[in-house]
């Protein structure tokens, strides 16, 4: 007989009594004599946070929450007799729904076989003899799935462009340039379950007539490459790939190329320039990679993520996909959780999940109980979601109404020690330094914002600044050639919705809420709370902090370069940011 | 190789080639930067000189960065269940209690709530 | 055809208009700093952009073609507001110093500024610190100045197939550059062409100013200053006076000429008709002795001659050795003519007005260049610098009365004067080719095949039963076909695809040369040529060696064509060089 286990956990916030709570259920172990038969265990994490003390009882997967001594000889009872509390039980849990992700973590990724034992590869059979091309891209349709790579172009339109555009030759491509700082999750998808991006690309190949396909895959990513090639040569070796796969009359090969790590590459026609061996800067659109792509030929581009669903809808169906999700977006999102989060990592969920959800209920809340100020997504394309906007619902309309985008996926967790000022610096200067530079609003607008944004958080502001601000946003909105510049300023224009205040206290009281801007703040010594420890003299690392025992300690503020070491090592809260 | 063919994806499908007993390590990129290859490295070992009956073997990323290096694990009798935060020391701890003395480590285990 | 609405007035146009082109047939113009009529779009500079009605993105209307019921508004305040900002972005990275600068008054982001009335610099301005490249001697690369549209990448990459120019770095610090790591610009394969000047729409690239050379010697009493007006040059040098594309004013040229102080004014024509006498001959001998050498390939231009030296040196035994027409004026001045008028060479200036860059460079090339026992021409300049002299010497070209040249290096033929234009070396050289092999005249001198803007011109004249193949290239990528035809009937020892090629390394030929006024298009190109073809027409002389000045010269001074004399002085040799001189 299977043993039954108790997993328990305090996911109060407070205080932690889960060892307490254990020697109680201990003792009613004891108690009815089932030390043999239940296992009463810590656990690190559940998964679920602030329902007081949780036991989840394994192998049956029953979640008790709130429980309380009172409880818990009743709650022992059960599990021996095999029995629900009802009234206990957790309802309305939140959980990740694993589309993209579900093999990442299960499988051994370098191991065909283990992909076969998920059903691997028979997406691509039923394609091959029991659906036309014209029928595979219907069922796609009936899917619903949008691009993940950030537009949420839909990607059975996308097929059916390449498919009814002529041309001798087609190719697929796989956009796995994943360049978003702090986005991840393309990359832990080729390197946890390489054969189902493959399997995905060919279904597409099949779809719109292609025999040639690439991924183009970032050089940072060794790994993943060296996955990718494994997972290639064992496809090949099966005649997965190749000439007449699975003895059908459909042949399709694919090859790796290397992106050379401009995030600007990522961009579709930037990213065939690259392939071509041209300079990797966009090129105007009209015509559409669709009609003249790779070579001039009809190409697809597609992302990652957008690949890794496709042999997962053809197993299950496109309406199964489509019961998933929003109206307009359908499936799953995987986002790359980080910032002041607790549980930082990647997140797979249902589109219209809240926000919140995923940060409280999923993310595990904000690090160290500090307060949620606002939410980034999109990355350096997209904005911030201020705290009173948080139970929007994920999906490509929600987000974009807020002001942001649903993008590849980033999503950063704020608090109160982020300064939105900074935020801006840091998004915008990521595209000021990733612009390819060929087009005017973007290569010069991007860095005057950036220097506007440096001024005001040097307290040399001016209140005509935000209108500057807005002015170059319009112009690189309107008028730059590629999403880079079009939407490098979203992340400036999306604090300044919201933010403004923030802006303005920059600008007119020179300060900065969060300390984060250094050229605005001040330390000072409270002599009435200061001990005269002297540990923040040693840990000054430009020798700024002078004085003797005697006659207490001050801070040279002509020395001092705002780092607040001394800040966080007193332990008399004596030192006071201003 | 023998080109396969649609019967044979078929019947592989029905197979779970993995073993009942076994020991899976995250070895994506956060896995291995938050130090998996050693994790990976002390099991294999230590499987192979106490001669345990255990398979292990490596996965990819199941998205607990903050809880890396992760470890799935199960044996016999008992349900299988994610560890988190496996230094060597805890890795040693798992193979004495949980494989051989079948009894779970305390304060390690992270429980995602995941649909698939 | 393509039906659609342009600010509420329908344009009915072909499939792949863009929208620029559409909104231009309804005189509506978009403003746009990067796109050029010659190159395809780069669109690089944002300024073009117009609003398609239900839809909140905006559309660059130099790339977007025009589809079927768009309906498109071109201005609007929003618009205007966003390229006045785009502008200004631009003007925040480009220095204020229009009235130093070689484009000054026709340059396209001073013009832009000044129609939208940019009074004042709304952003802070941030100026590259880069030095001018200077070191080609012909053409100033200033990349100070540059605003990345990215023309002249396009047209050495593309058109002239050289590859001398690429951006560097990326985003703000993007900036023009030669082609490779701290390779100067005379150090990269740059053939000199100019081409890039002409297209630059600031001034990030100009010709090397030569002026202030000539002005000295001016100015020197004991100089004895003679001047030559190239072909090309008077039918296009109007337009900086305000004529039309093609009108022709050599003999006003020649006025102003002498009014500034030159001592003797020649006319390059007459070289030309000199060089069709020498390369026709060397023609006739390779066509009828040494077929082995043949095809025969022109080497008048000297860019041409540049690349091929770099690119293509397995050719050499096919170029004519022949001088260029300015060369062999230069040549005979200080040696023919001063004989005649008892001037001492040492003391002479020889000046040559030339429709481009790539001369400034050839003068001194190679040491044939000095065969006079001096620099054969001291100074080499533009157009564009001969129309700001005329200015500066207050001389009202419109209502000067027209001059004469001097003799005895001044009359010419009308085959010469078409050397400016693409086909016309040919056309002179087979009218003389067939008298010489036939002893015939032509029935009809004009060959049309040979004429018109097309890359690559193809031909066959009968020849006393024998077929004459020739082919015909402007702007330097068309060459490679021609070349590899050749190159590959010779591998396999099958019949030459052609026996003569004239190659000129500016599209159009020299009237569409680097140092000709700005804004040049197709239309213009065939405006100046058809100047010429006009002026050859009206020629009673069609013949290049029927040029009775030419027949005195030979009579007097150089023997017969191909002579050792006319090999000493008008003839050159070549060699190979490396695309990178570092
Ligand atoms: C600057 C820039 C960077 C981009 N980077 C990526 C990327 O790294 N990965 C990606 O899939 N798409 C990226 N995209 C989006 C692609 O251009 C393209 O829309 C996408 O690959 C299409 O795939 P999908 O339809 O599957 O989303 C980027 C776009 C821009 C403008
Ligand atoms: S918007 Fe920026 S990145 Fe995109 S083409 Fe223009 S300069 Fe390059
Ligand atoms: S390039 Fe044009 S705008 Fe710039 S300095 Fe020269 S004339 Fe003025
Ligand atoms: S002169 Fe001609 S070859 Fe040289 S850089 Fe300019 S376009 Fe290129
Ligand atoms: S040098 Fe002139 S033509 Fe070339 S990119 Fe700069 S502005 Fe344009």
């Amino acid at each position: 007989m299977e043993k039954k286990v108790i997993l328990i956990k305090d996911t109060g916030f407070k205080s932690d009594t889960t060892r307490d709570i254990q020697s109680l259920f201990l003792k009613a172990i004891r108690d009815i004599g089932a030390e043999e038969s239940i296992q009463i265990v810590r656990a690190a994490d559940l998964g679920i946070y602030n329902q007081g003390v949780v036991v989840k009882i394994l192998p049956d997967n029953t979640v008790y929450t709130h429980i309380n001594s009172d409880n818990i000889d009743q709650i022992v009872k059960a599990v021996h007799k095999g029995e629900v509390l009802e009234n206990l039980l957790l309802k309305d849990r939140v959980e990740q729904t694993r589309i993209v992700l579900r093999n990442c973590g299960v499988i051994d990724p370098e191991n065909i076989e283990e992909y076969f034992s998920k059903g691997g590869y028979t997406s691509i059979a039923k394609c091959l003899f029991d659906l036309t091309p014209a029928k595979v891209i219907k069922e796609m349709k009936k899917s619903g799935l949008r691009g993940r790579g950030g537009a949420g172009f839909p990607t059975w339109m996308k097929w059916s462009f390449a498919a009814n555009s002529f041309g001798d030759e087609k190719y697929v491509i796989c956009n796995a340039d994943e360049g978003d700082p702090g986005a991840y999750m393309d990359r832990s998808v080729l390197e946890g379950d390489p054969h189902s991006v493959i399997e995905g690309m060919t279904i597409a190949g099949y779809a719109i007539g292609a025999k040639h396909g690439y991924f183009y895959i970032r050089a940072e990513y060794p790994l993943a490459i060296e996955r990718v090639e494994n997972a290639l040569k064992q496809a090949y070796e099966r005649g997965l790939l190749g000439k007449n796969i699975l003895g059908s009359d459909f042949s399709f090969d694919l090859e790796i190329r290397l992106g050379a790590g401009a995030f600007v590459c990522g961009e579709e026609t930037a990213l065939i320039a690259s392939i071509e061996g041209k300079r990797g800067t966009p090129n105007p659109r009209p015509p559409y990679p669709t009609d003249s792509g790779l070579w001039k030929k009809p190409s697809i581009i597609n992302n990652v993520e957008t690949l890794a669903n496709i042999s997962a809808i053809f197993q299950k169906g496109g309406d199964w996909f489509s019961s998933i999700g929003t109206e307009k977006s359908k499936g799953t999102k995987v986002f790359a959780v980080t910032g002041k989060v607790k549980n930082s990592g990647l997140v797979e969920i249902a589109m219209g999940t809240s926000i919140k959800d995923i940060v409280y209920n999923i993310g595990g809340g904000v690090l160290n109980e500090k307060q949620l100020v606002a939410v980034q997504t999109g990355g350096p394309s997209g904005g911030v979601i201020p705290k009173k906007h948080l139970d929007t619902p994920v999906s490509y309309e929600h987000l974009q109404e807020l002001g942001s985008i649903m993008g590849s996926g980033g999503m950063i967790v704020m608090d109160e020690d982020d300064c939105m000022v900074d935020i801006s610096k840091f998004y915008l200067k990521f595209c000021v330094d990733e612009s390819c530079g060929k087009c005017a609003p973007c290569r010069i607008g991007g860095y005057q914002m950036l220097s506007i944004l440096n001024k005001i958080s040097e307290g040399e502001g001016e209140l005509e600044d935000m209108d500057k601000l807005h002015r170059i946003s319009q112009a690189m909105q309107k008028a730059s050639l590629c999403a880079l510049g079009q939407t490098a300023p979203n992340p400036v224009i999306s604090t300044l919705r919201y933010f403004e205040d923030e802006y303005k206290q920059h600008i007119i009281d020179k300060k900065c809420r969060a300390g984060k801007c250094s050229k605005l703040i001040q330390y000072t010594i409270n002599p009435d709370k200061c001990k005269r420890c002297r540990l923040c003299v040693t840990n000054c690392p430009v020798s700024a902090i002078t004085g003797d025992r005697e006659h207490g300690y001050t801070i040279d503020q002509e020395k001092c370069i705002r780092c607040g070491r001394c800040f966080e090592v007193c332990k008399f809260e004596a030192i006071a940011r201003v | 190789m023998k080109k396969m063919t649609r019967d044979d994806l078929e019947k592989c499908a029905q197979n779970t080639c993995q073993s009942t007993q076994y020991i899976k390590v995250g070895m994506s990129t956060c896995g291995i930067a938050a130090g998996a290859q050693d994790v990976f490295d002390i099991f294999a070992k230590e499987v192979k000189t106490r001669d345990i009956n255990v398979n292990v073997c490596k996965t990819g990323c199941i998205g607990m960065c903050h809880a890396e290096p992760v470890v799935e694990v199960a044996v016999e009798g008992l349900p299988a269940v994610m560890y988190g935060g496996v230094t060597k020391e805890v890795a040693l701890r798992i193979l004495e209690e949980h494989v051989c003395g079948k009894r779970f480590v305390n304060d390690h285990i992270f429980d995602l709530p995941v649909r698939r | 055809m393509v039906k659609a609405k342009i600010n509420g007035i329908t344009v009915n146009v072909p499939e792949g208009t863009t929208i620029l082109e559409a909104a231009e047939k309804v005189q509506i113009k978009i403003p746009t700093l990067c796109k050029h009529p010659d190159l395809p779009p780069t669109a690089s500079c944002g300024i073009c952009i117009v609003k398609l009605v239900g839809s909140n993105k905006m559309l660059r209307a130099c790339c977007t073609p025009i589809e079927e019921n768009m309906d498109i508004i071109t201005h609007d305040p929003e618009i205007v507001e966003v390229r006045r900002t785009v502008i200004e972005l631009i003007l925040s990275k480009h220095p204020n110093e229009c009235l130093t600068c070689g484009r000054n008054g026709n340059c396209e982001l001073q013009k832009l500024a000044e129609e939208f009335g940019i009074r004042t610099s709304a952003f802070q301005q941030f100026l590259p610190d880069i030095p001018p490249d200077t070191s080609t001697g012909t053409i100033v690369l200033e990349p100070r100045k540059c605003i990345s549209c990215g023309r002249c990448v396009t047209v050495c990459q593309q058109n002239q197939n050289v590859w001398a120019l690429c951006f560097m770095d990326r985003g703000f610090g993007t900036r023009i550059s030669p082609a490779g790591d701290g390779v100067s610009l005379s150090e990269s394969p740059c053939v000199k062409c100019g081409q890039c000047s002409a297209h630059c729409p600031t001034g990030a690239i100009f010709e090397n100013d030569d002026t202030a050379k000539v002005w000295k010697a001016l100015q020197d009493k004991d100089t004895y200053c003679a001047v030559q007006i190239a072909p090309a040059v008077r039918v296009a040098i109007g337009e900086a006076f305000g004529y039309k594309p093609g009108a022709n004013l050599t003999k006003k040229i020649y006025a102003a000429l002498r009014r500034m102080g030159f001592n003797a004014v020649f006319d390059t024509n007459f070289g030309a008709d000199v060089t069709i006498v020498e390369e026709a001959s060397e023609f006739v001998q390779r066509f009828t002795e040494t077929p082995e050498k043949l095809p025969l390939i022109t080497s008048c231009c000297p860019s041409w001659v540049d690349f091929m030296e770099k690119f293509h040196p397995d050719m050499k035994e096919n170029f004519s050795s022949c001088k260029s027409p300015h060369a062999i004026v230069g040549v005979l001045a200080k040696t023919f003519f001063a004989k005649k008028r008892r001037i001492d060479p040492a003391n002479m200036f020889v000046l040559s007005v030339m429709p481009c860059t790539s001369k400034k460079y050839e003068i001194t090339r190679s040491d044939e260049m000095y065969s006079s026992g001096y620099q054969d021409v001291d100074v080499s300049i533009t157009t564009r610098e001969l129309a700001r002299m005329i200015k500066q010497a207050g001389i009202n070209i419109n209502d000067i009365s027209e001059e004469e040249p001097d003799h005895v290096l001044g009359e010419y033929s009308g085959a010469a004067t078409i050397f400016g234009v693409t086909g016309g070396v040919m056309e002179a050289a087979l009218r003389t080719a067939y008298d010489y092999i036939t002893g015939g005249k032509l029935k009809n001198v004009e060959f049309e095949n040979v004429r018109g803007i097309e890359g690559v011109k193809e031909g066959a004249i009968p020849v006393n039963g024998f077929t004459v193949k020739v082919a015909v290239a402007h702007g330097l990528s068309n060459v490679e076909y021609v070349l590899n035809k050749v190159k590959e009937a010779k591998r396999a020892g099958k019949e030459l695809p052609y026996h003569f090629i004239e190659v000129m390394a500016c599209p159009g030929g020299c009237i569409g040369g680097g140092g000709q006024p700005y804004g040049i298009t197709d239309e213009i190109r065939k405006k100046r040529g058809e100047g010429l073809y006009d002026e050859d027409h009206n020629c009673k002389l069609r013949y290049s060696h029927e040029n009775p000045f030419v027949k005195k010269l030979y009579e007097e001074f150089l023997d017969k064509p191909l002579s050792e004399q006319s090999h000493h002085l008008l003839h050159t040799t070549y060699v190979k060089r490396p695309e990178y001189q570092k």
